[in-house]
C-alpha cells in the first residue's frame, strides 16, 4: 500500500476502517462460498480471479475492480441465475464490509485530489469562447485537434494535451486575433450581390453549367441524379465568410402528396476535382411562392448548388453522358419534381458583433481615435488592457505580479514594432495560449465563486463567464443557493443557452454518430439526406422542449406531442395531423400508437443499428446506458460476436438465444438484450415493421421479452409500462448524464447518496422528475459544486 | 517499450554539437533531384491500415513458405511475388475491443475501450523521433476519412490525422505565398516567445495544484518543449523552396475508397521520391465503394457479411481494389528503386471484421531489404506476436532497439 499523506478529515475516515488485511477475511468466506467456484486461479472466468486479489482500495485499479464486484453483487447478476443465492442477511453483511471501505477510500481521493484534473477547453468551447471575447465568427475548428470521441468530449480523464493541441491553440488563437483586429482598425468586408434567373442559368462559354432550367423568367432546378446538377457559376463569393443567402420566390413544381418538394442549398467548387459540397439550408418548396434567407459559411471561391433532393421522386433525364439539355424538354408536364426561385441574393455579414462592439472588446475604453498608438501614454494603455483581458480569460481576478512575463513581452513587441496595436494583439495571443486560460485548474475542496461561476457558464453557455457572472463572484454572491438558482434560470433562459442543448443533446443521444452508417440503398429505398437531417433536428426539438418546460423524464419512453415536418409524417406514416406543408419541424400532439417518446424517434433507432440490420445487443447497451443509467461492460475476450444472418431465415432472437445458453452470457445478456428487443419492431431506419423482410416468408419480429427484475412484456408498450412504472431509474440515469457533462468527471462510487438526493428531490410533489428541476439539483449539488 | 537510450542520446548529442539542431535541413535533403536517388541511403517506413480488415479465407495461402500457392486476394500480386510477404497467424498480444482497437495498429498497446490507460509511443512515431529530423517533414500521418490516427506520441496523445489530399499535396510541393511565409515566420518568432511564457505559467500552476492536476501539466510541459523543436525547425524550412514534382496525382472517385487510398498513395509515393519524409502512416477508413462495379453497398455494411454470400462477393471486390492498390504502390517503390530502401506495410486492427475480433490481423509485408517470396504463417489459434516485426523493423532502422511494446525478440523467419 502506498503512504501518502492524507487530509486530515480523510486521515480521520481512513481511522475508522479496519486494517485491510482484516478486511479481507471478513470477505472470505462469502467470496469462497458463492465466489471461488468460477473466480479462481484455476477458471479465472471473465479474467477474474478473485482468490488472489488483494485489497487495497488505495490503489486505483484495485479498487475498480471491488468496485466491480460490489456493483454486480448488488445488483444480483452475480452469483448467476443458476447458482444458490446468497441468503439476504448475508449478503447485505457482505456488501455493507466491501462497500464501506471502498467508499472511504474513494471519499479520500477526492478530498485529496478532486474529480475533474486540469480539463481543458474542448473544440466547441474554445469556439463560443472566442466568439464572445473577441466578437469574431470565423470557424476555428480547421486549426484545433479533434477531440478523441470517447464519452463526452469535456471528460478530462481522456483528453489530451500534445504539441499538436498547442500548436492548434497557437495557431487558432492567432487568426483569430487577425481576424478581430482587422475588422477593429480596417473595418468590415463588404460583398453584396443580386443574381436575376437569366444571370443564374447562364451558359458560360462552352463549359456544361450543370444549372438549373431557364423558363418564362424564372429558374427551375429538376430532381435528377447527376453529380454537381444545380450549381450556379455566377454565385462565387470573393473570401471566406458569412453569407446571408436570400432565395425569393420558392415554389414548388409537382410537389409529392405532402404539398412539398424538398431539396439543398449548398455550397463548394461544384466539379469532380474538389468534390466536396457543404451544407448551406434545406428548401422546403411548396405552391405558395415563399422567399427565405439563409446563413452560411461559404469558403473563397465556392459557389451555389441549388437542388431538389428527395428519394424516390421520378427522376428526369436532363442529361446525355453529363451534359445537361433542355431544349424540346417540358419536364413540368412530365411529372418531374421541381424549384422554381425567382432569384438570389447573397451579403457578407458578421453574425456575431458589430465592429464597434469589436473595438470595445479589444480595445474597452479607449478614444477610437488612439486604437494605432495607444494616446499619450501607449505603454500604460497596453498594460492597463493586458490587465483587463487577463482578468476576463483567466476568469478569475489577477494579481499585477502575475502578469510580469505578458507585460514584458508586450513592451518588448512595443519597442521592437512601434505598433501599439500588434504589441497589444501579441499580449492577447500569449494570454490565449496560457494554460490559465486553456485549462480548468483548482484546488481540491469546494470551488470558489470564480471557479464556480466558470464551471456554470462552460456548463449551460458553453463560454467564459459574463460581466455579470464575474460580479457575483467577486462579492461572494454566486454561491449562495437563491442566487445560483436565479443565475442558472437567467443563463437558460438566454439564447446562448441553445449552445449547451445541442452539444449536450447530440454528444448524450450519439446524434453526431447519424452518418456512421449509410442504409443500404436497395433495402432502405426511403432514406435520403433530407429525412436524416429532419431526424436529427426533431430530437433536438424535442429534448430542448423538455428541458425548456421542465418536462418529466418519462416523457423519454411516452409523450403527447412530437416535433415533425412533413417529411418525417411520410417517414412515420402518422395519420392526419395538421402539419402545415413548409413551416418547417412543428410541434404536433400524436395520439396513441408506434410514435411516442424519444426512443422511438428514428434519430435513435438509426444510431442504435448499423445500416442494415438492427441487433438488440446494440440497441440494448445503448439504452442501458444512455437512458436507464446501468453501465455495461464489454464482453470478456475471446467471445465470438454473434453475426447477424441476413438471408432471413434465422431470426436474431434464435442466434441470441443460442449466444445466451452460456452460463457467463446469460448473466449480462439478460440485462442488455430485453430493451434491445422491446424495439425489434423498428428497423435500422426507423420505419415499423412487423415482418424482417418484405416476403411473406420473412421471419416475423417477435418483440417481446422479460425485464431484468421479472417483469414480462409482449412489446415496446409493454417494455416501456414497466419503466414508466419506475420514473426514479430514468431521473437517476439523466442527472448522472447532467452531472458528467457539466463537471468534465465520471460518477464515482461514493456519489449514491447524493444522486439518491437528487432523484428524491426531482421526484418531489409537483415535480414530476422535470428536467429542469434536475438540471437545478445537479447544480446545488456537491458533485458539481466541488472540483 | 524498452529503448537503450544511451547510445541515441549520445548521438544526439553529437548532432547537436555540430551545429545541426534538430529538424535543420540538410543540404542534399533540401534539394533533391526530382527522380534522382539520393546518395545516402536511408531506411523508411510506410504503414497502410485498414479500419475494416481484409476477408481472412480469401488472403491467407493454404500453403506456407516460399512456393506457397497463391490466395484468391494475391493472384494479382504474382509479377512482384517477391518484393513481398504474407504472414498469417500474427497479432497484438492483448489487444482487443474491436473496432476500438484501432488504436494500437502501430503501439501494440494492449488497452481496451473507455481505459483511462495512455497508449504508447507508435512504431512510425518512434521511428521519427529518432530519424525524422533531416526531412521537412518528420512523420506523415494521414486518414482517408477522417482526423483519427493510429499514430500516439510518447505521452500516449493521438496525432492528428491529415484528412485532406489535396491540402496534403499543397503542404508537400507548392509553395506558400509570401504572405503566407511571413505570416508563418511570425507564428513561429512570436509562438517561440509566447511559449517561454506558456511553459513559466505551467511551471507555477504545478506550485499551486493538486496531485492530479500536475499529472496533466507534465504533459503540458512535453507539449511545450516538443512545440518549440517544431517552431524552430519550421522557421528553417519556411523559405526553403519545396520540392517541385511534374504530375499532380489524379483526383480521387469519392465514391470508390481504393481509389481514394490509390490519390493517397501516389502522393506518399512523391513524398517519399522527393524524400520530403521518411516515415508515413495511411489509415484508411473510407467507406462508400459504390462506384466500384457490381458493388452497391458501404464497405461497412459490406464487412458484417454476416456469411451471406452476396455481400461477401461484394466484399471481396472491394478487398480486391483496396489490395491492388497497394501492390501498385510497390511496383511504383520498385520502379523508382526505393523499394529496397523502404519498409511497408498493410495491416488492420481486425482479423475478421464481421465479428468484429483483432486476432489474426491480416499483413502484407514488403520492401526494406528483405528476402521477400514467402508465406509466413504462424499458428492461427495461438497467434504469434505481431510486435516482433515491428522491433525487427526499428532494427533494421538502425536503432538498438531490444523489445517493443509486447514484442518476445525479433521476427521469427523473416531474413
Amino acid at each position: 500500500m502506498h503512504v501518502r499523506v492524507l487530509r486530515s478529515s480523510a486521515l480521520f475516515l481512513a481511522l475508522l476502517v479496519p486494517a485491510q488485511g482484516d478486511l479481507r477475511r471478513e470477505l472470505e468466506p462469502f467470496l469462497d462460498q458463492h465466489c471461488y467456484a468460477c473466480h479462481d486461479d484455476f477458471d479465472n472466468e471473465g479474467d477474474l480471479n478473485l482468490l488472489d486479489l488483494e485489497f487495497d482500495p488505495q490503489d486505483p485499479q484495485n479498487q475498480e475492480i471491488w468496485q466491480r464486484v460490489f456493483h454486480r453483487i448488488e445488483d444480483g447478476e452475480m452469483p448467476p441465475k443458476k447458482k444458490k443465492r446468497p441468503a439476504a442477511p448475508a449478503l447485505e453483511q457482505f456488501l455493507k464490509t466491501l462497500g464501506s471501505p471502498l467508499h472511504h477510500a474513494d471519499r479520500a481521493d477526492l478530498a485529496r485530489q478532486g474529480r475533474v484534473h486540469a480539463r481543458r477547453l474542448t473544440q466547441e468551447e474554445y469556439q463560443y469562447t472566442m466568439e464572445d471575447l473577441l466578437g469574431i465568427d470565423l470557424p476555428l475548428n480547421d486549426y484545433l485537434t479533434a477531440e478523441s470521441g470517447e464519452g463526452f468530449d469535456n471528460k478530462a480523464e481522456t483528453q489530451q494535451v500534445s504539441h499538436f493541441h498547442l500548436d492548434g491553440y497557437l495557431r487558432a488563437a492567432g487568426a483569430a486575433l487577425d481576424e478581430a483586429f482587422s475588422r477593429a482598425l480596417r473595418g468590415d468586408e463588404k460583398f453584396s450581390r443580386d443574381y436575376n434567373p437569366q444571370l443564374l442559368t447562364k451558359r458560360r462559354g462552352r463549359g456544361n453549367p450543370r444549372g438549373p432550367e431557364l423558363r418564362n423568367g424564372k429558374a427551375i432546378s429538376w430532381r435528377a441524379n447527376l453529380q454537381f446538377y444545380g450549381r450556379m457559376n455566377p454565385t462565387i463569393v470573393p473570401e471566406d465568410g458569412w453569407y446571408r443567402v436570400t432565395v425569393k420566390d420558392i415554389e414548388a413544381i409537382n410537389p409529392g402528396e405532402d404539398g412539398v418538394v424538398w431539396g439543398e442549398l449548398q455550397s463548394g467548387f461544384g466539379h469532380s476535382s474538389e468534390p466536396l459540397l457543404f451544407d448551406a439550408g434545406l428548401i422546403e418548396a411548396t405552391q405558395t411562392p415563399t422567399t427565405k434567407t439563409f446563413r452560411a459559411w461559404i469558403r473563397e471561391g465556392h459557389i451555389l448548388l441549388l437542388r431538389p433532393k428527395e428519394s424516390g421522386k421520378k427522376v428526369s433525364r436532363i442529361s446525355n453522358s453529363g451534359t445537361v439539355d433542355y431544349t424540346g424538354l417540358n419536364l413540368e408536364k412530365k411529372g418531374i419534381s421541381g424549384i422554381k426561385f425567382g432569384g438570389i441574393k447573397i451579403e457578407r455579414v458578421y453574425p456575431n458583433a458589430t465592429r464597434a462592439e469589436v473595438q470595445q472588446r479589444l480595445f474597452h475604453d479607449l478614444n477610437p481615435k488612439n486604437y494605432r498608438t495607444g494616446g499619450k501614454t501607449p505603454k500604460l494603455a497596453l498594460r492597463r488592457l493586458v490587465n483587463r483581458f487577463a482578468n476576463i480569460v483567466f476568469r478569475r481576478p489577477v494579481q499585477l505580479a502575475e502578469l510580469e512575463a505578458y507585460h514584458a513581452l508586450v513592451l518588448k513587441k512595443y519597442d521592437e514594432s512601434k505598433s501599439f496595436s500588434s504589441a497589444l494583439k501579441t499580449g492577447y495571443h500569449a494570454l490565449l495560449t496560457s494554460p490559465r486560460f486553456l485549462t480548468f485548474i483548482e484546488k481540491p475542496g469546494k470551488l470558489d465563486d470564480f471557479e464556480l461561476a466558470s464551471r456554470l457558464s462552460y456548463f449551460l453557455w458553453k463560454s467564459a463567464p459574463d460581466d455579470r457572472l464575474r460580479k457575483l463572484a467577486r462579492e461572494g454572491k454566486l454561491s449562495e443557493a437563491a442566487t445560483l438558482r436565479a443565475e442558472t434560470d437567467r443563463l437558460l433562459a438566454h439564447k446562448k443557452s441553445q449552445r449547451f442543448l445541442k452539444s449536450f443533446t447530440d454528444q448524450w443521444l450519439d446524434l453526431r454518430e447519424i452518418n456512421a452508417t449509410q442504409p443500404d440503398p436497395r433495402r432502405f429505398r426511403s432514406f435520403d439526406q433530407i429525412l436524416q437531417l429532419s431526424l436529427i433536428e426533431e430530437t433536438r426539438r424535442f429534448v430542448n422542449e423538455l428541458v425548456n418546460k421542465d418536462l418529466s423524464v418519462t416523457n423519454f419512453l411516452q409523450s403527447d406531442f412530437g416535433f415533425l415536418n412533413t417529411r418525417l409524417q411520410r417517414h412515420y406514416q402518422v395519420p392526419k395531423l395538421p402539419i402545415k406543408p413548409g413551416g418547417g419541424i412543428q410541434k404536433v400532439t400524436l395520439t396513441p400508437g408506434h410514435r411516442s417518446g424519444l426512443l422511438t424517434q428514428g434519430s435513435i433507432l438509426k444510431i442504435t443499428a448499423d445500416g442494415s440490420v438492427t441487433s438488440p445487443i446494440l440497441r440494448g447497451v445503448w439504452i442501458n446506458e444512455r437512458i436507464l443509467g446501468r453501465h455495461i461492460l464489454p464482453p470478456p475476450p475471446n467471445i465470438p460476436a454473434v453475426e447477424p444472418d441476413i438471408r432471413g431465415a434465422v431470426s436474431i432472437r434464435d442466434q441470441l438465444a443460442k449466444h445466451s445458453t452460456q452460463n457467463s452470457c446469460k448473466s449480462c445478456h439478460a440485462k442488455i438484450d430485453p430493451s434491445g428487443f422491446a424495439l425489434e419492431n423498428y428497423d435500422p431506419i426507423g420505419t415499423y415493421r412487423v415482418r424482417y423482410g418484405n416476403k411473406k416468408s420473412s421471419a416475423k419480429v417477435d418483440p417481446s421479452g422479460i425485464t431484468p427484475d421479472g417483469s414480462k412484456f409482449d412489446n415496446y408498450h409493454g417494455w416501456r409500462d414497466v419503466y414508466l412504472r419506475q420514473p426514479d431509474i430514468l431521473a437517476r440515469a439523466f442527472a448522472s448524464q447532467i452531472l458528467e457533462y457539466s463537471t468534465g468527471g465520471e460518477i464515482r462510487f461514493s456519489d449514491r447518496a447524493v444522486l439518491d438526493q437528487i432523484v428524491q428531490h426531482s421526484g418531489a410533489e409537483g415535480c414530476n422528475h422535470g428536467l429542469k428541476t434536475i438540471i437545478h439539483a445537479c447544480i446545488a449539488s456537491p458533485i458539481f459544486q466541488h472540483k | 517499450m524498452h529503448i537503450s537510450t544511451r547510445k541515441s542520446l549520445s548521438r544526439r548529442a553529437v548532432l547537436k554539437q555540430a551545429g545541426i539542431a534538430l529538424g535543420l535541413p540538410f543540404l542534399d535533403a533540401m534539394n533533391p533531384a526530382f527522380g534522382a536517388s539520393t546518395p545516402v541511403r536511408h531506411k523508411r517506413f510506410v504503414g497502410v491500415s485498414l479500419s475494416l480488415g481484409l476477408h481472412n479465407p480469401f488472403l491467407v495461402p493454404k500453403d506456407s513458405g516460399t512456393s506457397y500457392t497463391p490466395s484468391p486476394y494475391l493472384k494479382s500480386l504474382q509479377d512482384i511475388r517477391d518484393s513481398y510477404t504474407v504472414i498469417s497467424g500474427t497479432s497484438h498480444p492483448g489487444v482487443k475491443g474491436g473496432h476500438t482497437a484501432e488504436s494500437s495498429i502501430f503501439s501494440a498497446c494492449p488497452r481496451e475501450k473507455g481505459s483511462n490507460k495512455a497508449n504508447t509511443i507508435s512504431l512510425d512515431q518512434l521511428m521519427a523521433k529518432h530519424h525524422g529530423h533531416e526531412t521537412r517533414f518528420p512523420s506523415l500521418v494521414m486518414n482517408t476519412d477522417g482526423e483519427q490516427s493510429p499514430c500516439y506520441t510518447e505521452s500516449g496523445s493521438m496525432i492528428p490525422a491529415i484528412n485532406d489530399v489535396r491540402k496534403l499535396f499543397a503542404s508537400l510541393f507548392i509553395d506558400d505565398s509570401a504572405a503566407a511565409k511571413k505570416r508563418q515566420q511570425e507564428i513561429s518568432k512570436g509562438g517561440q516567445s509566447i511559449m517561454d511564457i506558456v511553459r513559466a505559467e505551467a511551471k507555477q500552476l504545478k506550485r499551486e495544484v493538486g496531485a492530479g492536476d500536475r499529472e496533466k501539466l507534465d504533459e503540458w510541459f512535453t507539449s511545450v518543449r516538443e512545440l518549440e523543436k517544431r517552431l524552430e525547425a519550421n522557421e528553417a524550412w519556411i523559405n526553403k523552396p519545396k520540392p517541385k514534382v511534374k504530375d499532380r496525382p489524379q483526383p480521387a472517385d469519392r465514391n470508390d475508397a481504393s481509389d481514394i487510398n490509390r490519390a493517397y498513395l501516389d502522393t506518399m509515393f512523391l513524398a517519399l521520391q522527393t524524400d520530403s519524409t521518411r516515415f508515413m502512416t495511411l489509415h484508411c477508413t473510407h467507406n462508400s465503394v459504390r462506384s466500384l462495379d457490381g458493388v452497391d453497398e458501404s464497405y461497412h455494411s459490406l464487412s458484417h457479411h454476416g456469411r451471406s454470400e452476396d455481400k461477401l462477393d461484394q466484399l471481396a471486390i472491394v478487398e480486391q481494389a483496396v489490395i491492388d492498390r497497394w501492390a501498385d504502390f510497390i511496383r511504383k517503390l520498385k520502379g523508382a528503386d526505393l523499394l529496397d530502401d523502404t519498409m511497408v506495410m498493410l495491416t488492420s486492427n481486425l482479423g475478421n471484421a464481421s465479428s468484429h475480433d483483432n486476432r489474426n490481423m491480416p499483413v502484407l509485408f514488403a520492401g526494406g531489404g528483405y528476402k521477400h517470396g514467402q508465406h509466413l504463417a504462424f499458428s492461427q489459434t495461438n497467434n504469434y506476436p505481431l510486435p516482433n516485426l515491428y522491433l525487427s523493423m526499428l532494427q533494421n532502422l538502425g536503432m538498438e532497439a531490444e523489445s517493443f511494446a509486447t514484442s518476445t525478440g525479433t521476427m521469427k523467419g523473416l531474413v
